[in-house]
C-alpha cells in the first residue's frame, strides 16, 4: 500500500493555502448537491408507486371498477404538452437570468407559473368529470394516488415559481448565486419527467 | 507491506507452522462435524419426508458454522490471551497494512463456501418439490426431471395419487374439508406414506400454514388458493399453528395433526362422514365472551373472533 | 477537493461565534453538529429503556406458557412498540447521534453541510417519541400488527375511526423517515462536499465509508417504505384497498414495498457498527486496520448488495419457486464482503498490543457475537431451513443477536471509547468492565434459548404457548431481567463520570485521527485552523504525522481578494 510520502511540500503548500482560506467552499455547490441527491431519494417514491401499478395492472382479476370505460386521454395530452413544454420555458427563465436579463426572467417565469397553473386546473376539470373515485378499488386508488401526488409536486413547483418571482424584486438578491431559482427549474424538469413515465403508466398503456 | 501473521522464516520453522495450522484445521473440523451429528437432537420428530431433507440440510450448515464460528472466535481467544501489551509496554505492534495473498484467500473461501450452500439448498428445495403459490397452475411436472433416485424414494412420485384437502384458515380457528367425502373438521387427519395435497385458503387475514413436526410452513393469503404438498411418513398426533400473525387471539390458532395408517384414516373419515355437523369448541371465541362478561375491561378492543366453525368432526 | 483557483471564490465572511455549551445549550435549537450529536445519543438512550421496560414486559407474559400476566390485546402492542422503539428512536437515532458527532471531526469540517436541517432533523425524534407514546392513550390502544403492520391485519380497525393506534403508528414512522431523509441528505453532501484539504477519500477513516455507505442506503431505501406507508395509511383511514384482497387489493405488494427498506434498514443499523469496530480495534491493538482500502470498499458493497436481497423476509409468503432461490443466492453473497470485514478485524487484532479497556471489551464481545448471528442469518438465507423456521423464535434469537449483541453492545463500545472526547472527562473503568460483562453474559443467557425454541417451533409474537417450551422460556426471562440490570452500572457510570470524572487530555487513547488532536471536548468550531491531512489513517508503528498543521493554532489569513459576483 502507498504512503504519504508521495506529497510534494508543494502539494501541503497547496493544501495549508486552502485550508486557511477555508468558508470558500461554496455553500451554493453544497446545497445544489443536497438538493440533487433529494431529488434522486424523492424519485423512488414515484418508482415505487409505478412498480406497485404495474404488479396491480398485470395481476389484477377485475381492473377497472364496473362500469368504466378507460381513460379520455385527448385532453390530458394536451394538458401534458402544455407541462412538457413549460420545462422549455423555464429553461430560457435560466439562459435570461444568467444573463442577468431580470425582465425576461420574469416574463418566462410566469408563463411557467401560468402553465403549470393550467395543468392543475386541467387535472382539476378531468377528476370532477371521471365516475369512479378514490376507493373505487385498486385502479381508483392507484389513479388518484398517482395524479395527486404528482399535482401536489406540480403545486410545489408553482408555488416556489412563485417566491422565485417574488424574490427576484428584492434588491441584492442573486448577489449570492442562484441556487434557489436553480433548484426551483431543476425541480420542474424533475416533475416534468415524472408526469411523462405516469402518462405513459396511466394513460398510454390502458 | 511485509504480511506475515505468524513469525518464522527459516523453512523449518515454516514447516512447523503448517503442520501446527492443519492440526488445528483437523481438530476443528472433527469436533464441528461432532456439533453438526448433536444438531439433530435439537429438532423436532420427522414426520414428513421433507423433515429428513431439510434436516441433513440444517445439520451441514450447523457444521460449516460451528467451524467458521470456532475458528474466528479461537483466533480470537489466542489473541487475546498471548498477545496482550504488557502493563508498561507503550510501543506500538507491527505496522502490518495488509497482506494481499490472506485477502484474496479470505475472500475465495467465502465465495466457493457461499455456492457449495446456495448449490445444497437448491437441490433440497427440489427434492421438496413444495409449491408456493404461483404454482397452481402448472402442477407437478418440472422437479422430476431433477429428482436423483432417492428422492423419489422418500418423496412420493408424481404419478401416484393424492390425497386432496382443503385448508380453511379465518380468525381464529382452522376448518378442514374433505372434499370426496365432504367432511369437515377441526382436527387434521392424515394418511402415512401418501403425497397429500392441500388448497390453503384464508376467509380474513394473512395466516400462515405450519407443522413444526414436517418443517413446512406456507403463508395463506386471502383471495388466492394456494396448493401446498407434502408426505407425511411418521404416525403420531402433531401441532399446526398458524405462523403469520393474524390479529388478537393469534397464539390460540392451533390444530392437532394426527398421521395415522391409510387403514384407520380410511375408517375415521366413514365414521366422520355419519356425523351431523355441530359447532366446535374454540379457545379465541371463548376467550372473547369472558372478555365481555369481566366488568372491569383491561383490554383494548379487538376484532371480533369469527364463529366458532360447524363441522362434522371435533373433539 | 475543488481545483478550482481560490481566489475565485467569495470570501463570505463569517464571524466565529464564540459561543460556549452549557447544559442549557442540550435543550436548544442548536445547530452545532457536537451538540445535535449529543442530544441524539442521550435521547435516544432514553427511548432505549421505554423499549426496553416494554421487553421486560413480554419477558414477563412468557415467563409461563398462559397468557395471564397481560391482556392478549395488550401483549400484541407491547411486541410491535418494542420493536418499534428500538429501531426507530433507538438504534437510527442513536447511530445518527454518532455519526452527527464523529463525521465531522473526522473529516476535518467545522459543522455538517447544512446545520439547521440537522437540528431540525434531531427535533422531529422526540415528536416521534411523543407520538408513539400517545397512542397508548388512545381509546383503540397502540398499533398491535408487529413492527411490519402487515395488512390486512393491520387496516382492520375495529373502533373505525381515523384516529387510531394504526394511523398514529404510521404517521410515527413516516415523520422518522422524513428526519432520516434529512440526515441523510446531510451527511451525505458533508462527507462529499466538506473533506479538509488533503483528505482523500481513501484517508477517511473506515467509520467514514461506513457511515457514508449507510446513509446511501437510507436514501434509496426509505422512499419505497414511505410510499407502503402512504398507501397503507389510505387503507386504513379512507378506505381504500391497495392491500385488502376482499376489494381486490393484493398485500404482497405491502410486503415488497416493506421490505425493500426494512431489509437494507439493518445494514444501515450494521455499517456504522462496523465501523465502530474499525475504529476501536486498531487502537486497542496499537496496528493499522489490516487491509483498510478492502475494508472501506467492502462497505459500498454491502450496501449495494442491500437492496437486492429484501425476498429473504417473505420466503414463506406468496413467493414463486425461482424468486426464492435467486433471493436466497443474492443473500448469501453478503457474507463474502462482511466475511473480507471480519477477517480483517482479526487480522488486525492478531499480534498486536492488546489492551483490554471497556470499549475493546464491548468490541470484541460483540464482534463475535455478530460471528454467531451472522452464521444463524446465513441458516436463515437458505431456503428450505427457513421454510422451518420462518417466524420462530429462531429468528428472533437471530436478529437480537446482531441487534443487542452486536448493535448496542457495539454503540456501547463507541459511548465509551468516545465519552472523554464528547465530554471531557473519563469514565470509570471498573464500572465499566463490570458492564460489559453483566450485558455479555445476560445477552447470550437471555437469546441464546430462543434458538432451540425456534428450532422446535415455538412461534413469535404469541402471548401463550406449549408448556413443553417453559423451560427455555424461563432462561431466556431471566437473562433478560439480567440484561435490564446491566443498564444501571451503564447509567452510573456515565451520569457521575460526566460529572464527577477525571479531565480527559485531548487523546486519552494514544489514537490516530483528527478528533483527537482537538481538546477534549473540542470547542465550537472544531478546529482553530482546518487541518491538512497528509498521510494514510491508522499510522500506528510509524512515525508520520496525520496533519501538516496543528489544527488548534489560528493559521494566518492569506490575502484573498474579495470576489465580486
Ligand atoms: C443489524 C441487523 C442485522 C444484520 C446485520 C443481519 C444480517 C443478516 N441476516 Fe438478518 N435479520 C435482522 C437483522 C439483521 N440481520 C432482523 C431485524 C430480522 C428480522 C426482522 C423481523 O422479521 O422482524 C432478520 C431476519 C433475517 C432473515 C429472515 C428470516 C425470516 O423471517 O424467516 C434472514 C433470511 O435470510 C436473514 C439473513 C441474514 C443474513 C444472511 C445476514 C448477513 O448479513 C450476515 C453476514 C455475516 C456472516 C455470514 C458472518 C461473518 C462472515 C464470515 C465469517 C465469512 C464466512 C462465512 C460464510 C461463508 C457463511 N435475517
Ligand atoms: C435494537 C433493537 C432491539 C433491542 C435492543 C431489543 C432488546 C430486547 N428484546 Fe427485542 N425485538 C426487536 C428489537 C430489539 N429488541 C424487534 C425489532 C422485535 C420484533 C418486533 C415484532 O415482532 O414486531 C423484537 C421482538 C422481541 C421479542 C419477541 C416478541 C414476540 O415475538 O412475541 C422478544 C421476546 O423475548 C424480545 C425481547 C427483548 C429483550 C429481552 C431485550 C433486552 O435486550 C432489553 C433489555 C432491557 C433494557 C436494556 C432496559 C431495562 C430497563 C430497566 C431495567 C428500567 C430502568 C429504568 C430506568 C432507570 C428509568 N424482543
Ligand atoms: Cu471563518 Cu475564515
Ligand atoms: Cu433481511
Amino acid at each position: 500500500m502507498t504512503t504519504n510520502s508521495s506529497l510534494t511540500s508543494e502539494q501541503i503548500e497547496e493544501y495549508l493555502h486552502e485550508a486557511v482560506s477555508e468558508h470558500v467552499h461554496d455553500e451554493e455547490a453544497n446545497s445544489m448537491f443536497g438538493f440533487v441527491i433529494f431529488l434522486l431519494s424523492e424519485s423512488v417514491i414515484f418508482i415505487s408507486f409505478f412498480a406497485a401499478y404495474i404488479a396491480y395492472k398485470t395481476t389484477a382479476v377485475n381492473w377497472l371498477p364496473p362500469g368504466v370505460e378507460g381513460l379520455e386521454v385527448r385532453e390530458p395530452a394536451i394538458n401534458t404538452v402544455i407541462l412538457v413544454s413549460s420545462s422549455f420555458v423555464i429553461y430560457f427563465a435560466e439562459l435570461a437570468l444568467k444573463r442577468h436579463n431580470l425582465t425576461f426572467f420574469r416574463l418566462f417565469l410566469a408563463a411557467t407559473m401560468a402553465m403549470g397553473s393550467y395543468f392543475l386546473a386541467g387535472q382539476a376539470i378531468e377528476w370532477s368529470a371521471l365516475e369512479f373515485g378514490f376507493t373505487s378499488g385498486v385502479y381508483g386508488g392507484m389513479f388518484y394516488l398517482l395524479t395527486g401526488f404528482h399535482g401536489l409536486h406540480v403545486l410545489t413547483g408553482v408555488l416556489l415559481q412563485g417566491i422565485m418571482l417574488g424574490r427576484s424584486f428584492i434588491p441584492g438578491n442573486y448577489d449570492k448565486g442562484h441556487f434557489g431559482f436553480e433548484a426551483t427549474s431543476l425541480f420542474w424538469h424533475f416533475v416534468d419527467v415524472i408526469w411523462i413515465v405516469l402518462f405513459i403508466l396511466i394513460y398510454i398503456w390502458q | 507491506m511485509s504480511g506475515e501473521l505468524t513469525g518464522g522464516s527459516t523453512p523449518q520453522k515454516q514447516y512447523r507452522k503448517w503442520l501446527i495450522l492443519t492440526t488445528i484445521a483437523i481438530v476443528l473440523a472433527v469436533v464441528s462435524i461432532g456439533i453438526g451429528k448433536l444438531s439433530y437432537s435439537w429438532l423436532p420428530p420427522q414426520a414428513a419426508a421433507e423433515s429428513i431433507l431439510i434436516d441433513d440440510l440444517f445439520s451441514f450448515l450447523v457444521t460449516l458454522g460451528a467451524f467458521i464460528f470456532l475458528g474466528v472466535t479461537g483466533t480470537l481467544t489466542y489473541s487475546v490471551i498471548f498477545h496482550r501489551a504488557a502493563k508498561y509496554d507503550m510501543s506500538d505492534g507491527p505496522h502490518i497494512e495488509g497482506n494481499v495473498m490472506l485477502e484474496v484467500i479470505w475472500t475465495a473461501i467465502p465465495i466457493l463456501l457461499v455456492f457449495w450452500i446456495a448449490g445444497y439448498s437448491y437441490q433440497v428445495y427440489q427434492k421438496m418439490a413444495i409449491k408456493g403459490p404461483m404454482e397452481v397452475v402448472h402442477l407437478h411436472h418440472i422437479q422430476m426431471g431433477m429428482q436423483p433416485a432417492y428422492a423419489a424414494e422418500s418423496i412420493a412420485s408424481m404419478g401416484e395419487p393424492t390425497e386432496d384437502i382443503e385448508v380453511i384458515g379465518k380468525q381464529w380457528a382452522w376448518v378442514f374439508r374433505y372434499p370426496e367425502q365432504n367432511v369437515t373438521s377441526t382436527e387434521l387427519h392424515l394418511p402415512t406414506n401418501k403425497r397429500i395435497r392441500l388448497a390453503l385458503k384464508s376467509e380474513d387475514v394473512l395466516h400462515g400454514f405450519y407443522i413444526p413436526a414436517f418443517r413446512l410452513k406456507q403463508d395463506i393469503i386471502p383471495g388466492e388458493n394456494i396448493n401446498f404438498e407434502f408426505t407425511p411418513i411418521r404416525e403420531g398426533t402433531y401441532q399446526l399453528t398458524d405462523s403469520q400473525f393474524s390479529g388478537t387471539y393469534f397464539a390460540t390458532m392451533i390444530a392437532d395433526v394426527v398421521v395415522e395408517s391409510p387403514k384407520n384414516y380410511q375408517e375415521w373419515l366413514a365414521n366422520a362422514a355419519t356425523q351431523t355437523p355441530t359447532a366446535a369448541p374454540n379457545q379465541a371465541a371463548a376467550e372473547y365472551a369472558e372478555e365481555q362478561h369481566e366488568t372491569i375491561k383491561l383490554g383494548w378492543p379487538t376484532v371480533k373472533p369469527a364463529q366458532p366453525p360447524v363441522v362434522n368432526y371435533h373433539k | 477537493m475543488s481545483s478550482t483557483p481560490l481566489e475565485n471564490k467569495p470570501a463570505v465572511s463569517h464571524s466565529h461565534a464564540e459561543t460556549v455549551t452549557t447544559w442549557k445549550t442540550y435543550f436548544s435549537f442548536s445547530t452545532d453538529h457536537k451538540v445535535i450529536g449529543i442530544q441524539y445519543l442521550v435521547t435516544s438512550f432514553f427511548f432505549f429503556l421505554i423499549g426496553g421496560i416494554f421487553a421486560m414486559i413480554i419477558r414477563g407474559e412468557l415467563m409461563t406458557p398462559e397468557s395471564d400476566l397481560i391482556e392478549r390485546t395488550f401483549y400484541n402492542g407491547m411486541f410491535t412498540m418494542h420493536g418499534t422503539v428500538m429501531l426507530f428512536l433507538w438504534t437510527f437515532p442513536a447511530l445518527a447521534g454518532m455519526a452527527n458527532y464523529l463525521v465531522p471531526l473526522m473529516i476535518g469540517a467545522r459543522d455538517m453541510a447544512f446545520p439547521r436541517l440537522n437540528a431540525a432533523a434531531f427535533w422531529m425524534i422526540p415528536v416521534v417519541g411523543v407520538l408513539t407514546m400517545a397512542s397508548f392513550f388512545l381509546p383503540s390502544g397502540s398499533a398491535q400488527s408487529g413492527w411490519w403492520s402487515y395488512p390486512p391485519a393491520s387496516t382492520q380497525v375495529p373502533l373505525g375511526f381515523w384516529i387510531n393506534g394504526q394511523s398514529v403508528w404510521i404517521l410515527a414512522v413516516a415523520i422518522s423517515g422524513v428526519s432520516s431523509i434529512m440526515g441523510a441528505l446531510n451527511i451525505v453532501t458533508t462527507i462529499v462536499k466538506m473533506r479538509a484539504p488533503g483528505m482523500t477519500y481513501f484517508r477517511m477513516p473506515a467509520y467514514v465509508w461506513t457511515v457514508w455507505a449507510a446513509q446511501i442506503i437510507q436514501l434509496f431505501g426509505l422512499p419505497a417504505l414511505t410510499a407502503g406507508a402512504v398507501m397503507l395509511l389510505f387503507d386504513v383511514t379512507v378506505g381504500t384497498s391497495f392491500f385488502d384482497p376482499a376489494d381486490g387489493g393484493n398485500p404482497i405488494i405491502f410486503q415488497h414495498l416493506f421490505w425493500f427498506y426494512s431489509h437494507p434498514a439493518v445494514y444501515v443499523i450494521i455499517l456504522p457498527i462496523f465501523g465502530i469496530f474499525s475504529e476501536i480495534f486498531p487502537v486497542y491493538s496499537r496496528k493499522p486496520l489490516f487491509g483498510y482500502k478492502v475494508v472501506a470498499i467492502s462497505s459500498m458493497i454491502i450496501a449495494g448488495v442491500s437492496g437486492l436481497v429484501w425476498v429473504h423476509h417473505m420466503y414463506a409468503s406468496g413467493t414463486p419457486g425461482w424468486m426464492r432461490l435467486i433471493f436466497m443466492l443474492s443473500t448469501m453473497c453478503v457474507s463474502v464482503p462482511t466475511g473480507i470485514k471480519v477477517f480483517a478485524w482479526v487480522a488486525t487484532i492478531w499480534g498486536g498490543k492488546l489492551r483490554l479497556n471497556t470499549p475493546m471489551l464491548f468490541a470484541l464481545g460483540a464482534l463475535v457475537l455478530f460471528v454467531f448471528a451472522g452464521i444463524t442469518g446465513i441458516m436463515l438465507s437458505s431456503v428450505p431451513v427457513d421454510i422451518h423456521v420462518n417466524n420462530t423464535y429462531f429468528v428472533v434469537g437471530h436478529f437480537h443477536y446482531v441487534l443487542y449483541g452486536t448493535v448496542t453492545m457495539g454503540l456501547y463500545a463507541g459511548i465509551y471509547h468516545w465519552f472523554p472526547k464528547m465530554t471531557g472527562r473519563m469514565y470509570y473503568e471498573g464500572l465499566g468492565q463490570l458492564h460489559f460483562w453483566l450485558t455479555f453474559i445476560g445477552t447470550n443467557l437471555n437469546f441464546l434459548p430462543m434458538h432451540p425454541l425456534g428450532l422446535n417451533g415455538m412461534l413469535r409474537r404469541v402471548a401463550s404457548y406449549d408448556p413443553e417450551f417453559t423451560f427455555w422460556n424461563v432462561v431466556a426471562s431471566l437473562g433478560a431481567f439480567l440484561l435490564g440490570m446491566s443498564t444501571l452500572p451503564f447509567i452510573l457510570n456515565m451520569v457521575s463520570s460526566w460529572s464527577h470524572g477525571k479531565p480527559a487530555p485531548a487523546n486519552p487513547w494514544r489514537a490516530i485521527g483528527l478528533e483527537w488532536l482537538v481538546p477534549s471536548p473540542p470547542p465550537v468550531e472544531n478546529f482553530e485552523s482546518i487541518p491538512v491531512v497528509i498521510s494514510e489513517p491508522y499510522g500506528y508503528g510509524k512515525t508520520e504525522p496525520l496533519t501538516a498543521n496543528d489544527p488548534n493554532v489560528k493559521l494566518p489569513h492569506p490575502a484573498s481578494k474579495p470576489v465580486e459576483h
